[in-house]
């Protein structure tokens, strides 16, 4: 049934746009750790704008009839609509530096047809540290054990093993 | 399929073309080889395996679940992965309804 799958052309639109309308954001979180081969799970996307008052992100939004809802008490600031009702949004990472010093270094990876930038594996593993929340701490292990394997197959892949 | 095509292909010994049959004999292997898809996997599997074996060589105090999700994850595609994770999250969130 393609209207129970997750994650479809519907959330790659939004990703499209972002990327089309030059929005500084990645996704950082245990989505962007699954995107690099760790086995977690998680409930969505998290996306870290460096700018949430980026004109682009409206003119994303308006292309996949989303909408933005601002913080409200203690509501964090969400998206609407059922192309990002998946999509977290992230304003702030613990125990990393600025959006502008940690999009230097991300990775670029491919989501369909297109690149997206996703926050890499040993950021994430830092970020989690910082939190000290119990469910990063309980996610951690499985992190460090994703990021040694992903290290040893790229050194295989480029040794030509 | 006719009789005669069936009959004909009845008194066959192998309905495998000449050609795959004269590349494993020139190679030394059975010609099933190239067709046994059981075999690639099981092939595949045991490469995982070594693989493995060698992370965990490496990394003492890897665990092996983890290890080896992680190799199995990183043969698919990116947004298969965050497919896999994102239902798996999902199916347990009760309260929260997707359009």
């Amino acid at each position: 049934m393609v209207k129970d799958l997750i994650f479809t052309d519907r959330e790659a639109e939004f990703l499209r746009e972002l990327v089309r309308q030059k929005v500084d954001f990645m996704i950082v979180g245990l989505s962007a750790a699954a995107l690099q081969g760790a086995p977690v799970v998680t409930q969505d996307v998290a996306l870290w704008f460096r700018d949430l008052t980026d004109p682009g992100i409206e003119r994303a939004l308006k292309k996949v009839r989303g909408s933005y809802v601002p913080p409200a008490g203690m509501n964090p600031p969400m998206f609407a609509g059922k192309s990002v009702n998946l999509f977290d949004i992230v304003v702030h990472m613990h125990g990393l530096e600025t959006f502008e010093e940690e999009i230097e270094h991300c990775l670029r990876i491919p989501l369909g047809r297109l690149k997206v930038p996703v926050l890499s594996l040993e950021r994430i593993i830092k970020s989690k540290e910082a939190t000290g929340r119990r469910k990063d701490q309980l996610v951690l292990p499985v992190l460090s054990d994703a990021l040694a394997a992903i290290r040893e197959q790229h050194r295989r892949n480029k040794s030509g093993a | 399929m006719s009789k005669n095509a069936y009959y004909s292909l009845a008194r066959k010994e192998t309905v495998l073309p000449n050609s795959i049959i004269a590349i494993a004999g020139r190679l030394g292997v059975k010609p099933s080889s190239f067709t046994d898809e059981a075999s690639l996997e099981a092939d595949k599997f045991t490469s995982l395996l070594e693989e493995l074996e060698r992370v965990l060589s490496r990394h003492k105090q890897a665990d092996r679940e983890n290890v080896r999700h992680t190799l199995l994850l990183l043969q698919e595609k990116p947004i298969e992965r965050l497919r896999r994770a994102l239902t798996r999250g999902q199916r347990f969130d009760f309260h929260r309804s997707r359009g």
